[in-house]
């Protein structure tokens, strides 16, 4: 197809490329490079300096505080990612296989939490966990609990909440997987007398493997840079990363250890997100 | 022996146990949302759940000028961010699909990348541009929809790109054999074939806008403030029913969006489409 446009035109894809690629050069590139340049220099009375230093990212590899911080957040990013894909994958399966006249409807249910958003959703889980909330009557109700427990603000209902918030793309990352699997693999292993069980176990399984791999790793990236819902679930003594760089950024206006917290969770996101790529590109080869 | 799945599947209680877990997912990623709008009638002030009493009121005060003029705020940035980033993605996307030239992975990489860095950090990423060029009155409407459109352009490319995919690559030099110029081509062949791809991505765009938070707590003003953001701000103090009711609002907008869309065009399709891909 490009064959016609040689020549004369080849200058033409330039004339559609400029505007586009400057608007993202201008608003997305540069502030990134700017935020990356910011995290070696030095911060003096709240005002970033001209001064280049690797003390941003020593302190924040060093002080305790920081070190737990990025446990908590890969801890965080890890229980979501495993909750995500136990509960997306018999989901993703169902909807895939399943003949139901309402599949379409499953599906859009299945997704529809997308469209709302994630301060919305996380909403319903603090009337669910708070201290006077649903889950604390039921319990005191059965008569399970004495007094009133603070679900939150905690680590827990921070997996809790960005569990369920992520769920659809799980959903739909593993759905993407299962489609490629063909149906007639099963008949042919349980017409060869394997069981169900074993059927799934060695045939389904195995073949749905990259597409587990991708909605885990998915689901870590995007939960390590949730901000909204360890805001309203968590408190301050469970910072996770996104709160720390509002922090920084915002109340202690601190430019250097925000700009430096904030590369540091970019090479982690980008990271996973290229082993997600590189699994994608295997199952595809 | 003839195998039929649809008997196995009927038959088997992996599949009712299966069914099961699956009532479970959907009790888990439902659940919470209508409870939310269950709390929105409350009889009562605090956001009880089972609600005590009913009440219209937490619905009056949601659509009083406090909460309706972020909503509409909300709603112009993601309309103006939704027609822009789909005007920039579409000459970017057709671009990528129809030319070969130097850089393009370059390119390619520069469009999904706002994609795959954390919206977050994009948000520090121009707070700090703005700040560095003197741009602070900037901050507010102008900033947020600098910021929204760079985050929804990737969605727009991405759908766009797909529907260029589904284009049969002869009808271009079939119209061009016919003497039809490069733009009549575009315009009277390939943009009606593409038509509903451009709207899901504007739409993607819309809701993808009109549900951030991660980008625009870093580029807002008091006043300037979408409406998820003030709720985020409302959800540190107290917890009245209001934003129960706020927050069915914002949820039922794009609800109505795209079942509207979905009817006229047929976006249905297309979600499961990109779904398809992963």
């Amino acid at each position: 197809m490009s064959e016609p446009h040689l020549g004369p035109q080849a200058t033409r894809p330039w004339i559609l490329i400029i505007v586009p690629a400057a608007v993202l050069l201008a608003f997305f590139v540069l502030p990134n490079a700017l935020l990356l340049s910011a995290s070696f220099l030095k911060s003096e009375a709240q005002q970033l300096t001209s001064q280049p230093t690797l003390d941003n990212y020593r302190f924040l590899f060093t002080r305790p505080l920081y070190v737990e911080l990025f446990i908590r957040t890969f801890a965080v990013g890890v229980s979501v990612a495993t909750l995500d894909v136990l509960l997306g994958y018999p989901l993703a399966y169902f909807l895939v296989r399943t003949r139901s006249r309402w599949k379409g409807l499953l599906i859009a249910l299945s997704l529809a939490p997308l469209l709302a958003s994630v301060v919305v959703r996380t909403y319903g889980w603090y009337i669910i966990l708070n201290r006077f909330g649903f889950a604390n009557d039921v319990l005191l109700g059965l008569g399970m609990i004495d007094e009133r427990i603070a679900f939150m603000p905690s680590t827990g209902a921070i997996i809790v909440g960005l569990a369920h918030a992520l769920l659809p793309y799980a959903v739909l990352t593993i759905m993407g997987s299962v489609n490629g699997i063909n149906p007639h693999f099963e008949s042919a292993a349980m017409s060869l007398g394997a069981n169900r069980t074993r059927t799934f176990l060695h045939v389904v399984l195995p073949l749905s493997v990259p597409g587990i791999a991708g909605a885990f790793l998915i689901v870590f990236s995007i939960a390590i840079s949730a901000y909204a819902t360890p805001a309203i679930l968590g408190g301050p003594a469970t910072q996770v990363a996104a709160t720390a760089i509002y922090n920084f950024i915002i109340q202690l206006l601190d430019w250097s250890l925000g700009a430096a917290l904030a590369v540091i969770l970019i090479v982690a996101s980008l990271l996973l997100l290229y082993a997600a790529g590189r699994l994608g590109a295997r199952r595809a080869a | 022996m003839r195998f039929s799945f649809a008997r196995w599947r009927a038959t088997a209680a992996p599949w009712a146990l299966l069914r099961t877990f699956v009532i479970f997912v959907y009790a888990f990623s439902l659940g919470p949302i209508l409870i939310t709008a269950a709390v929105s009638f409350n009889g009562s002030n605090r956001s009880f759940f089972p609600p005590r009493g009913f009440s219209f009121r937490w619905w009056e005060r949601a659509l009083a000028p406090e909460w309706l003029d972020p909503l509409l705020f909300s709603l112009k940035l993601g309309a103006l961010a939704a027609v822009a980033s789909t005007l920039l993605a579409l000459p970017l996307a057709f671009a990528l699909h129809r030319y070969r030239f130097r850089g393009q992975q370059a390119l390619l990489a520069l469009t999904l990348g706002p994609l795959m860095m954390p919206t977050l950090v994009t948000g520090v990423g121009l707070l700090q541009l703005f700040q560095s060029l003197g741009w602070r009155e900037y901050l507010g409407f102008t900033g947020l929809l600098i910021g929204h459109v760079v985050i929804c352009m990737p969605f727009a490319v991405r759908t766009v790109s797909v529907s260029l995919h589904t284009v049969p690559p002869n009808v271009e030099l079939a119209a061009a054999s016919l003497g039809a110029t490069g733009f009549a081509t575009l315009r009277h062949v390939v943009f009606p074939l593409i038509k509903t791809g451009v709207i899901a991505g504007a739409v993607f765009a819309f809701i993808h806008s009109f549900t951030d938070v991660n980008l625009s707590i870093f580029l807002a003003r008091p006043g300037q403030t979408p409406v998820t953001v003030k709720i985020l701000g409302f959800l540190e103090f107290g917890f009245a029913p209001t934003l129960a009711a706020v927050s069915v609002i914002t949820l039922l907008l794009p609800l109505v969006l795209v079942a509207v869309v979905e009817r006229i065009s047929g976006l249905g399709d297309f979600i499961y489409g990109e779904g398809r891909r992963g």
